[in-house]
């Protein structure tokens, strides 16, 4: 309790000190700033990123195994993979024949072409061609209309599905339904919208909100099917038997491929882990490059708030001194230069949060969306705080040590 | 038990080529209430024995103690203890805070002492009613005259009711009326009851006091009741 008392002292003497010294204290926490604001906007961005990410890839489905030619992450040697057949239609036939334990067994295959609905125009947009088990392997649902339904497939029926980001784009928000549109050179006509799904699109990640589903039949037909290699969607009896149904896919690969016990599988399976992972180490690349920023300049911030606490201490020798000589311990002259330290840069840290509150808006706006969690709130305000006693100490460590006597002989 | 026991202290300066003996074996007894003036020439140790004596610095050797309690072999932080509860010091270049009023400057001990705000407050007005300085409880020491910053440090040293109180020159920079004015305030300390040692190199200030010791070349010169003549004995 006593402590108290001299504690609150110290806070007062530095605030005190503060008020009087504003512009040299606001210039020497500009490393600061800089500091904050990048750690809490890599952090923001680094969050959102992975929040839309996750939206989009939930959409997907963990318990899904995807066998594709090549893997979707390239490793090692890209000719070893160019040179593996296409996987074609009829072996996701043999494979959904073998793997009776699946829940579902759905072959796609993509294209990009250029769609267009009267006057308006799209670029490039993902075409799928697929059966009416997609829904299954996928969580996605239709928001209007209807998904595929087998006699789609059957009957080679020009339908699709379209997702959300095309009926705002394409149809301007009208009702699409029964509408026809063209996927490059054919008319297709609409039978239903999927719910909107949140993008990763902008970095990497699938964008599913900005594709169209048809029938794998009619995409033959439409788009040709000699030459493509069909990607195989496989949804596990459950979660927890994921890894030995991964080994029971690749055996039935292999068979279907009469592949000898020597080769090497020429298929690849994959899941969203695999891209999750991938997705992880460009993460962390961006966290460390942003921790690097911000160790730097809370680095140089806080020599620049050490050598101004340098320079308090000097002009306070005297006071010190009087201090000393009335009762004042080590530990009072040392708190009272600590609060002075951890003060400016916490006023730094303050600053440097309503700057990075501004690039988060920004952010928000261009790119998509984010915004500063209470928890990176406090880590800034503790990197602060933290860096001000850093900064503070050895200054307030030569105030504590000074010898009373010369202290108040000091001019 | 006496306010103060001094036993063959001594004070060396190391310096870079040379040692400076600044005192050279004090011996000194003082009992409770006693009031006394320090005189000698300049140099000759007055203010390193007032260091010493104010627990400001610690003697070369010798034994020192303070109501009976050893305070020459003391840590930093015991010392400024003793300082804070047993010590009010009297500087001559007053030394207040500058940028705190007569009220802060005066209950700063005791924030250092760890007492409560209203018992602060209490003693703190106390003090500064002693000195006279109740209507300029709230002025910063630049719209204060010299006198009046002397008698806000003399205040804040007695704020603590200290065992002693120590002024090294308190009229020094004083013009002499004034120093007078300064000097009926010790006065009256003295009659309430406090120990008083005064360092003063002028004849009619140390008068004020009940005894005086003459130091020279860091040694007791003379030590003799005020008015009455009594050889040294050494
Ligand atoms: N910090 C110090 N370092 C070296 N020498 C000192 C120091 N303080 C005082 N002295 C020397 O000690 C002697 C006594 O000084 P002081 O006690 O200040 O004398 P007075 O107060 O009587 O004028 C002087 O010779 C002085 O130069
Ligand atoms: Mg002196």
């Amino acid at each position: 309790m006593r402590y108290l008392y001299e504690l609150r002292e110290s806070l007062r003497i530095a605030l005190a000190a503060i008020k009087a010294n504003k512009a040299r204290g606001v210039l020497t926490t500009l490393g600061i700033i800089i500091g904050i604001v990048a750690v809490v906007t890599t952090m923001t961005a680094a969050n959102g990123l992975q929040n839309s990410f996750k939206e989009s890839i939930s959409a997907v489905g963990s318990d899904v195994l995807y066998v594709t030619r090549m893997p979707w992450i390239i490793t090692g040697n890209f000719f070893e993979y160019r040179n593996r057949e296409n996987l074609t239609l009829k072996e996701a036939q043999k494979l959904a024949a073998r793997l009776s334990e699946a829940k579902a067994v759905n072959p796609s295959s993509y294209t990009q072409r250029d769609i267009k609905y009267r006057a308006n125009l799209m670029e490039a947009v993902t075409v799928v061609g697929t059966t009416d088990k997609y829904i299954r392997v996928s969580n996605a649902l239709p928001e209007y209309g209807r998904f595929l339904i087998p006699q789609d497939v059957q009957y080679k029926r020009n339908v699709c599905v379209i997702g959300s980001e095309i009926q705002e784009k394409l149809f301007e928000n009208t009702n699409p339904i029964n509408k026809r549109m063209k996927i490059g050179r054919y008319y297709y006509r609409v039978v239903g919208v999927m719910e909107k799904q949140g993008s990763a699109g902008f970095f990497g990640g699938p964008n599913f909100d900005r594709q169209i589903i048809v029938p794998i039949t009619a995409f033959i037909k439409t788009f040709g099917g000699a030459n493509r290699s069909f990607s195989i969607s496989v949804k596990a009896p459950s979660q927890e038997e994921m890894a030995d149904f991964e080994y029971a896919v690749i055996g039935e690969m292999r068979k279907i491929r009469k592949l000898k016990p020597t080769e090497k599988d020429d298929f690849s399976i994959n899941q969203m882990n695999t891209l999750m992972n991938a997705y992880n180490s460009v993460m962390g690349v961006i966290v460390m490059i942003g921790l690097v920023i911000t160790s730097v300049s809370l680095f140089v911030g806080g020599i620049g708030v050490m050598n101004i606490m340098f320079v308090s201490v000097t002009e306070r020798t005297r006071e010190i001194g009087i201090r000393k000589a009335i009762g004042a311990k080590k530990r009072a002259i040392l708190s009272q230069f600590l609060f002075e330290s951890s003060v400016i840069c916490l006023i730094g840290g303050v600053i440097g949060l309503l700057v990075a509150y501004g690039v988060t808006a920004l952010i928000n706006n261009l790119m998509m969306p984010a915004s500063i969690s209470p928890f990176i709130m406090a880590v800034a305000l503790l990197v602060s705080i933290l860096t001000g006693v850093v900064s503070g100490i050895i200054p307030a460590i030569k105030a504590a040590r000074l010898n009373p006597i010369e202290a108040l002989r000091y001019e | 038990m006496k306010a103060l026991d001094i036993r063959n202290i001594t004070k060396t300066y190391h310096m870079a080529s040379e040692e400076v003996r600044a005192l050279r074996g004090v011996t000194l007894e003082l009992e409770q209430n006693e009031y006394i003036a320090i005189m000698g020439p300049s140099g000759s140790g007055k203010s390193t024995l007032m260091n010493v004596i104010g627990c400001l610095d610690t003697p070369s050797s010798g034994e020192y103690f303070l109501e009976g309690v050893d305070v020459s072999k003391m840590s930093d932080d015991q010392l400024a203890e003793i300082r804070n509860r047993k010590i009010g010091f009297v500087f001559q270049t007053f030394n207040l805070i500058p940028r705190s009023d007569v009220f802060h400057n005066v209950e700063l001990p005791l924030i250092y002492g760890g007492l409560s705000g209203a018992d602060r407050r209490k003693l703190a007005e106390a003090a500064i009613e002693k000195v006279g300085l109740s209507d300029r409880i709230t002025h910063k020491p630049n719209e204060l005259s010299g006198g009046q910053r002397q008698r806000v440090a003399i205040a804040r040293a007695l704020v603590n009711n200290p065992s002693i109180i120590l002024a090294d020159e308190p009229t020094g920079n004083l013009d002499t009326a004034t120093g007078e004015e300064i000097m009926q305030v010790f006065n009256d300390l003295h009659a309430a009851g406090n120990t008083i040692i005064l360092v003063t190199h002028e004849t009619e200030i140390a008068q004020h006091a009940h005894r005086t010791i003459r130091l020279r070349d860091g040694m007791i010169e003379s030590d003799e009741k005020n008015g009455v003549l009594h050889p040294t004995l050494s």
